[in-house]
Parts: structure tokens; sequence; C-alpha cells
């Protein structure tokens, strides 16, 4: 009984996990080598080249990689300071309930907030106008659609920053960091020392893959760089969706030479991921 | 048992859900009679791809078009969200899975929508003789029977017409410029004010300044030529270039969409501006978003004029509605209402002296726009659209050239 159980949630993951990833994967090979689609005329590997000798796909991606790690570092310090420093103001029902506020906040919606607060036209922007710091809108720094990505890193911060103080929250409650604490510090360790040598390590070890993940996740985001971000570089998902709905039609497949090479980056990583965290189980 | 049988039915369902229904029996449309036609549209239902990216239009289209069309033709309108490449994406997917029966029964196109239509053959016709209100557009009009100078032939039915022009606030702006010479002028002694939005909008300035450098508005005409068109470009993005650190954010970057630069400019970030519908300034004055001191007016060497077009996908489930809606939108009423300042005040596809008496004078009647260019205004400084070549090698370019220097 147990066995046919078991064989029938193999089956759902292998339909609903597994089969149309594993489609959509070879759908989109086959069209970066011109074997599908109407305007292609056959196998080619020019396509290939096209994007690797442009160098935009690599400068997205770094881009993309650059955005990415500064966020998760950012969101990830900020996080564990907040919960290291406040955990018993944070664990009242009104606080505890403005961190989960933003986590139903969809990404679209959070990229708009930061559009109509931090823009040129925004709200900041008027303020400082009409205490006279600028005379003219366009005086106002550029924080979003900039170079720096400022915009970008500054709503992926608010999007992520409540997840990680809420797990970090958790792992300390599940893990007795406190009591480990208190052990420390009557085994004559100090505050400092307790904090960097006990608390952290904890917290980190027990939550770098969910972080890794963060960072996989926030490297694909598509809407709030779709708002946020600049025309070049840009990041991935939405060079690649440029890419795919662009006028020439005779150049989509690029677009999945893309889309492609990224999956299978986020792939390795993932299973590099995975089978590590195994390792490290195993060594607890 | 009984739980694995539900599931092995739950997946059979979805098997033959997904399975298309066979295609009735159709009438040979191409060669049947308008009544015929009709009959056979009444009581179906169109479905309409077209932008819904204009509040004054999805109201002309909702609550006007649709309940018009109930009550006259007893045909139910369903609209649905899409422009240009999405149309594109759209049936070149369903020729690629190979769907008989499309999602889309009638779609809204221009002339790059048009040309890429037609290299994936996803267009179902010749149709426009058979409508019987084509009698009164002027298919002798070299803007209305050619669409990026490719011959319509047919296979799309001219809807409306509109010209590009430039858009400035007359209260900031005394003498807006009119060429690229002024323009730089102009950057200079505003900077930060001027911008090109990378999308359909600022290609079409692009063209128009292509063709003033080639020193005539007629100098893009004719099939796309490379060696003049790398001529010609490279002095515009040379010029560009040159310029762009007089631009909008130094023009290290420019907004992906015209709809940004509405927004810059009724901020007062930009103080000059440009769009179709002859500037598309007259709805956004009467809202209040933009100052009633704007206006809108012709480059010296002249824009692009260009009509869009109504067209039928190849696998249309409902082509006899798809023709009967197209029918009804180019007839003198809805063309009138939609001429209306305070609708969607879009210049009349109709060739007003070909109509009928009692409508020729309520189309004369109609009072003009208060703040932007008419169509008249114009004459003189309209300019073909090229080759959509030219569009596709504008928009690469642009990208490379310029962006991402």
């Amino acid at each position: 009984m147990k066995n046919s159980k078991s064989t029938i949630h193999l089956i759902f993951f292998v339909l609903i996990g597994v089969l149309p990833f594993a489609a959509a994967f070879i759908y989109a090979l086959l069209y970066s080598l011109g074997v599908i689609g109407v305007v292609n005329e056959g196998f080619t590997l020019s396509f290939w080249q096209t994007v690797f000798s442009s160098g935009e796909f690599l400068k997205s991606f770094c881009y993309s990689i650059a955005i990415s790690a500064v966020s998760v570092v950012l969101s990830v310090g900020l996080a564990l300071w907040l919960s290291l420093q406040f955990r018993k103001e944070l664990n009242r029902p009104f606080l505890s309930f403005m961190l989960y506020l933003p986590l139903a906040v969809p990404g679209v919606v959070s990229a708009f907030f930061t559009f109509q607060l931090f823009s040129k036209s925004g709200f900041f922007s008027r303020i400082a106008c009409q205490i006279n710091w600028i005379t003219e809108a366009r005086q106002f720094p550029d924080l979003v659609n900039d170079q720096l990505a400022i915009g970008i890193i500054l709503t992926f911060i608010t999007v992520v920053l409540p997840f990680f103080v809420l797990l970090f929250l958790n792992v300390y409650r599940n893990e007795k960091v406190d009591q480990l604490e208190q052990l420390s510090a009557s085994l004559g360790a100090n505050n400092k020392q307790t904090k960097w040598k006990v608390s952290l390590p904890i917290l980190l070890k027990k939550t770098w893959t969910l972080i890794a993940l963060y960072f996989i996740f926030l490297l694909g985001a598509y809407e709030i760089p779709l708002i946020l971000g600049q025309e070049s570089p840009q990041m991935l998902s939405v060079l690649v969706i440029r890419e795919i709905n662009q006028f020439d039609l005779t150049k989509i497949s690029e677009g999945y030479v893309a889309a492609v090479t990224y999956t299978l980056l986020v792939s390795i990583a993932a299973i590099a991921l995975f089978s590590n965290q195994k390792r490290t189980a195993n060594d607890f | 048992m009984f739980k694995k049988l539900t599931f092995i039915g739950f997946l059979m369902s979805i098997f033959v859900a997904c399975q298309s229904e066979k295609p009735k029996q159709q009438l040979k449309l191409q060669e049947a009679s308008w009544e015929q036609i009709s009959k056979e549209a009444e009581g179906s239902t169109v479905n309409f791809v077209m932008w819904q990216g204009s509040p004054i239009i999805n109201n002309y289209i909702n609550n006007y078009v649709v309940p018009r069309l109930k009550e006259e033709l007893n045909i139910d309108l369903r609209i649905s969200g899409g422009q240009g490449t999405e149309i594109v994406q759209l049936i070149m997917g369903e020729k690629q899975a190979g769907v008989e029966q499309g999602q889309a029964d009638l779609v809204w196109i221009n002339g790059e929508t048009f040309f890429q239509l037609n290299k994936i053959e996803g267009l179902w016709g010749p149709f426009v003789d058979q409508i019987p209100n084509t009698k009164y557009i002027d298919f002798t009009n070299e803007f209305i029977n050619q669409d990026f100078q490719q011959p319509v032939n047919g296979m799309e039915c001219p809807w409306g017409i509109t010209q590009f022009a430039l858009v400035y606030d007359s209260a900031k702006v005394p003498n807006p410029p009119r060429n690229l010479k002024q323009l730089e002028t102009f950057v200079k002694e505003n900077p930060g004010t001027f911008t090109i939005s990378n999308d359909f909008s600022g290609m079409s300035l692009l063209k128009s300044f292509l063709a003033e450098l080639s020193g005539s508005p007629t100098g893009l005409d004719g099939d796309f030529d490379q060696s003049k068109y790398d001529r010609l470009s490279d002095s515009l993005w040379n010029w560009i270039n040159a310029n762009k650190k007089y631009f909008w954010k130094e023009g290290q970057t420019f907004p992906k969409e015209h709809s940004k630069m509405d927004q810059l400019f009724a901020s007062g970030e930009l103080y000059l501006s440009f769009g179709f519908n002859e500037g598309g300034i007259e709805d956004k004055v009467r809202q209040g978003l933009f100052p009633n001191t704007t206006r809108s007016y012709a480059w010296d060497n002249g824009t692009v004029k260009n009509t869009n077009y109504l067209g039928i996908p190849y696998n249309a489930k409902n082509k006899a509605g798809a023709m009967a809606v197209i029918n009804f939108l180019i007839s003198p009423e809805a063309q009138l209402k939609r001429l209306t300042p305070d609708e969607m005040n879009t210049s009349t596809i109709l060739e007003v002296n070909k109509l009928p008496e009692a409508w020729k004078k309520k189309f004369k009647e109609m009072p003009g726009r208060k703040y932007g260019a008419d169509l008249n205004d114009l004459e003189g400084h309209a300019i073909k659209e090229p080759k959509p070549e030219y569009m596709i090698k504008v928009y690469e370019d642009f990208r490379t050239e310029v962006i991402e220097k």
C-alpha cells in the first residue's frame, strides 16, 4: 500500500513538476538551435555565436549577479542585526504583524511603491522641492531607472528583508540559541564573543541554503527590474523577454539562447548547492 | 482503488479538454454575398485583440462599440489586450502548434505587425473588397493603400489615419525646434528636457530624423537600401551620441515606453515630447494631465503619417463575424463617434466627400481640436512610412549604437 502511494506521488511529481519544465526546456533548446520556429530555416549554431560574441548576455549576467548579491548581502546583514538586536520587540503582536505585511505585497506593487516614492517626480522629490532643497524636479538624484540600480536593490531589500527577519527569529527559537548564549556567557564569553562566535554562526549555518536560493530567485526576478531598471544593461529575465518579443522575427532564437544558458547555469548551481547541503547535514 | 480511478479520470478529462473542437462546416466566405456573411455573423461572438493602453480608446470600444454591435447585429464583441509582437507571438505560436481555431478573430495592427504577419502568412484574405462600407474610403490615397510601403492588397482594412507630431508647452518654450539643427541648440539651452523613448513612437521620431538627414521628405521612399541606411544612420547616431549628454538623465538611459514620456512631460521634467494621433495631446489636456498651453506642431522636413488597420488571422474561428465588426467600425456612424473631441478624437479614415449628404454635413459640423494639430495643419509636412526594414534596423541600432554605448 505504502509503495503504490509513493508511486502515485512520483507520477504526480513528474507530471506536474518535471514534465512541463522539461518540455519547455527542450522547446527552448530546439528554438535556440533554429530547429523549430516558423521563420527559422533549420539547424544552425549562428544564434549561439551571435549571443556570445555580442557580450550583451555576459554583461547582463554579471549585472544581475552583482545586483542580487548586493541585495542579498544587505538584506541578510540587516535582518541579522534586527533580529539579534530587537528580538524581544519583534515578537510583539503589532511589530510581527508589520513584518508579515510586506510579505503579502507582490513584487510589482513594491516596484510601483518605490517608483512613486523615489522617482524625480515622486514623493520625496516633492518634499525636497517644498522645503527648497531643490528648485526643479530634475535636480533630484537619480534613484530609479538609474545606472547603479539603486531602485532595484532598494525594492529587493524591502521584499526580502522581512522574510529573513522572520526566518532568523524562528531559527533562533528552534535552535534554542538563547540557552546557548547563556551557556557561553556563563563560561566567560563577553557579549561580542557570544554574538560573533555562537549566535551568528548557528543562524547562518542553518539558513545558508535558503539564502543561496533567494539569491537565485532575485537573479531571475522580472517585474521589479522591468519597472525600475534601465535600458542597458538589463537584468537577465528582462533581457530574455525583450529578445523573445523583438520586432525582427529572425532573431527571436537569440532570446532562447539566453534563456537556455541561464537555466543551465542556475540548475548547475542548484544541484551543487543541494549535494553540498547533504554533506553538511551529515556532518552534524 | 477508488482514488486511483478518480485520478485516472481526472487525467483523461484533461486530455479530452485539450483536444480542439472540430471546425464547423464553413461558408465559402470569399465567394459569399454580404447578406450571407451578415447572416452567418448574426448571434456570434468575435474575439478582438487590440491595444488597451488608452482609457479613451477603451471607453469608445466598451461603452459604444460593444453595446451598439449587440443592438444592431446581435454580435458579442470580446476584447483582449495585445499589440504588435504580442499578436505576432500569439499567431506564430498557434501556427507552430497547428491550432486550426485560433483565439483571435480580429486584430488591430499597423505596418510592422502587418510585415511580420505576412512573413509568417498569418493573415486571412483578401477580404476588404467585400466590406460594404469600404466604398467611402479613398483607396487611391497612397497613405492608405500602402502600409509601410507594402501594398495592402485587401489583406487588412483601414480603420484610422494618424500623423506623428511633436509636442511642447508653449508657456515654457516659445519657439520649439523644427529641425535637427534647432534641436541641437534647444537641448544645449535646456539640458535634460528631451529624450527618445525606446519604442514604436521613439523609432518613428528617429525615422523622421533619418528622412531629414536624407535631405528630403521622400528620401526614404522605395525599397530598403542598405548603403543609404548605413550612411544616414551613421550620421544620426553621431548626432545623437554627440548631443545625448544634454538629454534626459544625460542620455545614459532612455525611457522604455512612450507612456513614461507622457508622465515626464506632465511632471515638467521634459519640455518636448511627441506622439501619433497628431501629437495625442487633446485628451490629456482635457483630463488635466498636460497644461492647457500644450500644443503639437510639425517638423520642417515632415513626420511620418500612417494608417492603422484591422486584420483577420488565418485561423480565426469566426471570420464572418470579424468582417461584420469591421464593417461597423468603418461605418460613418462609428467613425463620426470616433472623431468626437471628447471621445477617441481620431481623424477619420473615410473620405468625407464620398459620404451621403446627411453624413457629410455631420462630419463637417464636428468641432475641431482645441489644443492639438489637425491633419490639415500638418499638410505638406507628412512623409510616408519607410519600408519595415528601416524600423527593424533603427530599433536594433538605436540599442547597440546609442543605448549600449
